[in-house]
């Protein structure tokens, strides 16, 4: 015999009407409206055309429709509870009283997710986080209710059971292979890399002068403007239509589809105008859990990220520890380099591999060096994930290869612009991987630089206001 | 002074675009592009580039994009990869459309469509730009007369070769671009504090399509560097928590902190990028950070090796040179301060 | 709940709603006026930046029950039916406005700052965007188009930018 259905007793949310009203009708706006017919022979050639956005009249007027600023009838509004906690088993989760708060009308967590994993290359990152907490702003449970506000106060009352684990945080403890895997059996270095060219510990040994140097960089956010956002909702067809500040909606349809274990077919993906992505919003986050609220409730539901969840929950840049060697002639030419290079990978992997491919191969520098060994590795660590952001790898690299480039150039008492043209690319040079290099504008590019900056060489050590 | 180079699309992985062109029976178009506009102004880009392929004026092509059901693939806007990738994608798509309003034009002005060019919103006889038609009247024809709607789908990806597992070797990218940024700072040296008066960016991007939107990115990311190199850092505690998820404490790059920039482009060309375009989303942010690094060892004499260069760490490094350099005592100075024979005081 | 009715652009307005409501939840949620955006919503970035009674604020750090009876100018009503305002004209001409996000907040920033300084230079005019992020432009563009509005307002020819 069937069980009766458990009814939960609510009081009821129909006593604050207005709270379930929708937003006024949108006010009239004024603009004026141009048809710009343009003439023949004004406009073309179009390349090279200091041209105006279209989108650049739409900002300016404040009629740019980002995701918030979208509304359907019926919406509900989301929230997604984040663990806290850096590392640990999660033992059980209670979401009964959530479910009873009046105005709420679903919650879910990573046992309803059909495939709860995904990632651009290894799929090791939850959609929801089920059994095991990575890091800090892993989400463990989402609530769709019928404001944002009541969502926000509903994650509070969700009961997480954890239990914790020891956190590991510094990336070259996470690269000693004593230290415990974190995703074991993964070991803790998920990506290796060499490029090796020549001999270069032969070099170091005809080499003048050899300097070494450490550097460090950072985790930095993207800090996007418009924090990350998705509304789902589907038809009677059993097709969900996702809007989303995506910046791959193929690679989001084929990750939500598998996810849910829907044919792609049935899956749309919609991005508007994105405020921002700089590499942070390249892989799917919220949007299957969207899909599976609005399913679960049958009404559109839309989620956005405060800003809080921007820096710990979405993707970050890696944190770089950089070692260089360099032999160079007494002149100032570059015999050979080695190159030691550990990624901080954070929680999961996402962006790392493309970003240890990258780092590795620029880590040279745009220089013509013949004797090269670079080694990079890219280590789980329990902080928030790293993955695309604008450069992966370059600009922590940049910082390292070109610092140590000034100080070998005051080592030798040489013009940092002199060393940099003796050394640079040329025209059809090879670069680390022995690509033959074509269109190479480096040396164009210092002198230009050099020109129009008024470079005189070394400066005054006065302390203040001077040139570099 | 820092100069860089950094590489266009993905690291050998495919990484395709595809576009589809149609011509309206009026001359205009309408591009269609799977890529997401993030606010680089790559729509505008691309509908540059279709112009160009077609003849025709920037405001006469019409892009849709970002929609999976009704925009064709592409591997996304990431990786600088948009102007060079999808942007060939586009001209190519452009120039099967073309082609076709070739070959409905070329008999009903006498010609072989080898013959013919498209510019200054016609369809003109190589050479001979008299003899021509408006592309209006050749695209309509070519839907109510010859049955041909111009139509062009195209996709492009960059050729790469797979990198040896054991020494790297290989052609990872398509193509590459190159700067050099040189900064100005000025240093505090009571407190540490580093203020960027100036950078000069010279940029390689190929060929630039749309000046304006470069030297956008150019300040954009200079702005982004300069945060990477100064003031941005999330911290976290010894368990592992967010210390400052928040823009309060996560100190970002205002309009009092980003520096004079000035943008200069370098003259190249790409063969085998869209009428000689590369790429230049990323690489204005790479050489930033390496430039202020250097222009503060100019100023004071101490390299920073640990990004953010704050003015903790500056003025820590500066105490410790300090304390490191001997101190030079002046002798037989007198109650009144004159100096006998003594040497300066450092 | 509280009752609060104010002028929205010259528009007289009305709503019923809980008293911790923020202006720019008000502006947003029930006027859909979406211009201003949120970002933060703890007044860090500015991008729900609009005028109140003349000064320009940081509508999510208002509530609706101080702005009972005032005036409140958003992006939405600066342009007419027949022309843009200067500076909407001059950011789409010269490019300053990337991504858009942050556009409505700097923009309003910048006619409060045109209204009581009609010809600043350009330490003012950085000064007065100082409570406004924008990730995407550097801002350098901006500060061009805001100069330029100035002269327009002033009834002087925009002076030509030089180009890379």
């Amino acid at each position: 015999m069937a069980e009766k259905p458990k009814v939960i007793e609510k009081p009821d949310v129909l006593e604050k009407p207005d709270i379930l009203k929708p937003p006024a009708p949108a006010p009239l706006v004024a603009y004026p409206i141009e048809v710009v017919v343009p003439e023949g022979r004004q406009q073309t050639p179009a390349v090279g055309q200091r041209a105006s956005r279209a989108d650049g009249r739409l900002h300016g007027l404040g009629q740019t429709k980002y995701i918030d600023d979208m509304y359907f009838p019926n919406m509900l509004f989301a929230k997604i509870k984040r663990a806290g906690i850096a590392s640990a088993y999660i033992k059980s989760i209670d979401t009964k009283e959530a479910e009873a708060m009046p105005g709420v009308i679903a919650v879910i967590t990573g046992r309803d997710i059909p495939c709860n994993s995904f990632g651009p290359s290894l799929k090791d990152q939850p959609v929801l986080a089920d059994t095991r907490v990575f890091h800090s702003g892993d989400g463990v449970a989402a609530v769709a209710a019928i404001s944002e506000q009541i969502a926000t106060e509903a994650l509070e009352k969700i009961k997480v059971e954890y239990q914790p684990i020891t956190p590991v945080l510094d990336p070259l403890e996470s690269l000693k292979l004593e230290t415990p895997g974190i995703h074991a059996p993964s070991p803790n270095i998920y990506g290796h890399k060499i490029i090796k060219k020549g001999d270069v510990e032969k070099a170091f040994a005809e080499s003048d002068r050899v300097f070494e140097g450490t550097f460090r960089t950072q985790m930095v956010e993207h800090v996007p403007l418009e924090p990350y956002a998705c509304i789902a909702h589907w038809d009677p067809n059993g097709r969900v239509t996702i809007y989303s500040t995506l910046g791959r909606i193929t690679l989001g349809r084929a990750d939500v589809g598998r996810t849910l274990g829907i044919p792609m077919s049935r899956v749309r993906i919609v991005a508007t105008v994105v405020g921002g992505n700089f590499g942070g919003k390249n892989e799917i986050r919220a949007e299957p859990v969207m899909a599976l609220l609005s399913k679960k409730t049958g009404r559109p539901v839309k989620c956005v990220y405060t800003r809080a969840e921007e820096f710990t929950s979405s993707t970050t840049r890696h944190p770089l520890v950089m070692d260089y060697k360099t032999g160079v002639t007494k002149q100032g030419k570059i015999l050979g380099r080695k190159i030691r290079l550990v990624l901080d990978g954070g929680a999961y992997c996402s962006w790392s591999e493309t970003t240890l491919g990258k780092a590795c191969i620029l880590s040279a520098g745009p220089y013509n060096i013949e004797n090269l060994y670079a080694e990079a590795f890219v280590v789980y660590t329990n902080k928030t994930m790293t993955g695309a952001m604008r450069g992966f790898g370059a600009p922590q690299v940049c910082f390292a290869y070109e610092s140590h480039m000034d100080d070998i150039a005051r080592a030798l008492g040489m013009d940092p612009l002199e060393i940099r043209l003796l050394n640079a690319f040329d025209e059809g040079s090879l670069s680390p991987t022995s690509q033959k290099l074509h269109s190479v504008v480096v040396k164009e590019s210092l002198l230009r630089a050099a020109k129009r900056f008024g470079w005189n060489g070394l400066g005054d050590d006065n302390g203040a206001g001077v040139k570099a | 002074m820092a100069c860089m180079w950094y590489p266009i699309g993905f690291t050998v992985a495919a990484n395709p675009s595809a576009a589809v062109v149609k011509v309206n029976e009026d001359g205009t178009a309408t591009l269609l592009t799977g890529t997401v506009e993030t606010g680089q102004g790559s729509l505008t880009i691309l509908a540059q580039i279709v112009a160009q392929e077609l003849g025709i004026a920037t405001e006469d092509v019409h892009v849709v994009s970002a929609d999976t059901d009704a925009t064709p693939m592409d591997t996304g806007a990431i990786a600088s990869r948009t102007t060079y990738v999808t942007g060939n994608a586009a001209r190519m798509a452009a120039e099967k459309a073309k082609l076709t309003l070739f070959e409905v034009a070329a008999p009903l002005m006498g010609v072989k469509p080898t013959q013919l060019e498209a510019g200054d919103h016609k369809i003109f006889v190589k050479g001979f730009p008299q003899r021509n038609m408006h592309i209006g009247d050749v695209a309509n024809h070519a839907r109510v007369v010859s049955g041909q709607p111009p139509i062009g789908s195209a996709s492009f990806n960059p050729e790469t070769l797979a990198l040896d597992p054991e020494t790297g070797q290989g052609k990872p990218f398509g193509t590459y671009v190159y700067a050099t940024q040189i900064a100005e700072v000025d240093v505090d040296d009571e407190t540490g504090e580093v203020e960027v008066i100036r950078i000069v960016a010279s940029h390689d991007c190929g060929t630039a399509i749309n000046p304006m939107l470069v030297e956008g990115q150019v300040e954009g990311g200079v702005a982004m560097g300069v945060g990477f190199a100064l003031e941005e850092e999330m911290l976290f505690d010894s368990q592992g928590r967010h210390v400052n998820p928040n823009l309060t404490n996560y100190i970002m790059p205002t309009s009092l902190d980003t520096p004079e920039i000035e943008v200069d482009i370098v003259d190249s060309y790409d063969p085998t990028g869209p009428f000689g375009a590369k790429g230049v989303g990323e690489p204005t942010l790479v050489p930033t950070a390496a430039a202020i690094a250097n222009a503060i060892y100019d100023a004071v004499g101490v390299r920073i090796t640990s990004l953010p260069a704050t003015s903790e760490k500056v003025f820590k490094a500066l105490q410790a040179k300090r304390e490191q350099q001997p101190k030079q005592i002046g002798a037989g100075m007198s109650r009144d301060g004159a100096a006998g024979n003594s040497a300066p005081v450092q | 709940m509280v009752n609060v009715t104010l002028k929205v652009n010259g528009e007289t307005r009305s709503a019923s709603v809980p008293g911790e409501t923020t202006l720019l939840r008000l502006l947003r949620d029930q006027f859909n006026l979406t211009g201003a955006k949120l970002g933060c919503d703890v007044g860090d970035c500015g991008a729900c930046t609009v005028i109140v009674d003349g000064q320009p604020v940081n509508s999510c750090l208002m509530l609706v029950g101080q702005v009972d009876g005032r005036e409140v100018l958003t992006i939405e009503g600066l342009a007419n039916a027949d022309h843009l305002h200067p500076l909407q004209k001059l950011f789409e001409h010269f490019g300053s406005l990337q991504c858009g996000f942050c556009g409505p907040g700097v923009i309003i920033s910048a006619k409060a700052l045109l209204d009581e300084n009609p010809d600043p230079s350009t330490e003012e005019i950085r000064d007065a965007l100082g409570g406004n992020l924008c990730r995407c432009t550097g801002y350098t563009k901006m500060i061009e188009a805001i100069k330029g509005a100035s002269c327009i307002l002033r009834g002087e020819e925009v002076p030509a930018v030089k180009s890379a």
